[in-house]
């Protein structure tokens, strides 16, 4: 830790940047299936290899605007122990968004890669 | 094993005694009951899974709730909708243009369905030399242009909606032609009832009704964000039936009583006056079902 400062700046900065793309993402995670909220969670921890956790309240937050915005349909599932299961289905609006999204966000990076001088950039 | 099933038993209590703590300060409405419920079981699963990585039971549940966040801010950040645009406003600022490529094609598609009907009716009303083999190509041509228009339309993205995904639009655009080539062999029969012509027609007819009940039975939404909110505050118009219980019950009486009187009335004109009458009473029942229907629902006794 103390050996690279930059560290901790890094995983914040990194945090910032995905947090704007909740919606994107869970998009993302939807449009291979139907999912409830813990599974959702997890699939975003897990492409995330841990490193960064997401908050749920952020996930419920995306979700309420995603079922608002009429991107993704909402529908209960089975009984389990715990209760009733909230599972989400992409629409396609919701297919719809999630490509202009990742169009946008693939211009972008290129972009900021050729600003930054990553040496990614691609002409 | 029991002792086992006692702890585990003993946390998922701790988890929803811990769950109406944090729900405690918050009015109890529809909306935050529906979010209570869905968190309920995503912590249940998020309780579970630290269990089973070897967390003690009751620290579980205490950790899976820690990490949910801060749930007031999503019960607060409720409806304080602000005052929305008017319609026209909001479809100009979303306002989409077809595609130039799009609108050519679609004329020029249309153009030539149009002449391919022309052709096809004038041959059959005998103006034009009837081609036989000439008519059945013209009828296939018809189902392609159709099948084509309604495909392409209905991935264009539009003021209200997003381009449909390519399968389901091209799905559309088979039904739709086979829809067209069912009434295109059906025309065929015209000339007298022949089995093969009527095996086709009832081929074409059922795929097509199968395909369209499942691409209906499958449809998602696809209006834009702001058609759908505009839909949810349109919702809160009056519908009288729903307010008034005593005008819906009204209403179906009425229905069944319009709808005696029409049937009778058909049955009576068919022994009297033939079939080829006897079918207007019953729909001149079913307009005035529509007029009873339209002044119940919107009319004087609405606010």
């Amino acid at each position: 830790m103390t050996e690279n400062p930059g560290a901790d700046v890094g995983e914040v900065f990194a945090a910032d940047l995905l947090r704007g793309h909740t919606d994107t993402i869970v998009l993302g995670v939807l449009r291979r299936g139907d999912s409830y909220g813990f599974e959702i969670f997890r699939a975003i921890r897990d492409a995330t290899g841990g490193a960064y956790e997401i908050k749920e309240a952020t996930l419920y937050a995306s979700y309420r605007r995603l079922e608002k915005d009429g991107l993704v349909e909402p529908y209960w599932g089975d009984e389990t122990q715990g209760g009733r299961r909230k599972y989400y289905r992409i629409t396609d609006a919701g297919r719809a968004v999630y490509r202009r999204n990742v169009d946008a966000w693939v211009l972008t990076r290129g972009v900021i890669d050729n600003l930054l001088d990553t040496g990614k950039a691609r002409p | 094993m029991n002792a086992d099933t006692a702890r585990s038993q003993h946390s998922s209590d701790l988890l929803h005694r811990l769950l109406d703590e944090a729900f405690a300060p918050y009015p109890v409405t529809a909306d935050t009951l529906d979010l209570k419920q869905e968190v309920r079981a995503n912590l249940a699963a998020r309780a579970a899974e630290l269990q089973a990585s070897g967390t003690p039971a009751s620290e579980a549940a205490r950790t899976a709730l820690a990490e949910l966040g801060d749930i007031g801010a999503l019960l607060e950040s409720g409806d304080s909708v602000p005052a929305s645009p008017s319609w026209v406003a909001e479809e100009r600022r979303h306002r989409v243009r077809p595609k130039p490529a799009f609108a050519v094609r679609i004329s020029v598609l249309a153009g030539a369905l149009a002449l391919d009907v022309l052709l096809v009716a004038l041959q059959l009303a005998g103006v034009l030399a009837p081609d036989y083999s000439w008519i059945i190509g013209q009828l296939a041509a018809a189902v392609l242009i159709v099948g084509w228009i309604v495909a392409d339309a209905l991935q264009q993205e539009t003021t209200t909606h997003y381009p449909m995904p390519r399968g389901r639009a091209i799905g559309f655009g088979i039904a739709s032609a086979l829809v067209v080539a069912g009434a295109g062999t059906g025309l065929q029969m015209v000339q007298g009832v022949n089995s093969a012509w009527l095996l086709l027609t009832g081929f074409c007819v059922v795929v097509a009704i199968a395909l369209f009940t499942f691409l209906g039975v499958t449809a998602t939404n696809r209006a834009k964000p702001w058609v759908v909110r505009r839909q949810a505050t349109h919702s809160e118009v009056p519908n009288r039936f729903e307010t008034d219980q005593a005008a819906a019950s009204r209403f179906g009486i009425y229905t069944a009583v319009i709808f005696t009187v029409a049937f009778v009335a058909f049955v009576v004109l068919s022994f009297t006056i033939g079939w080829a009458w006897s079918w207007l009473a019953l729909v001149g029942g079913f307009l005035v079902m529509m007029l009873v229907l339209a002044r119940m629902l919107f009319g004087e006794g609405t606010r």
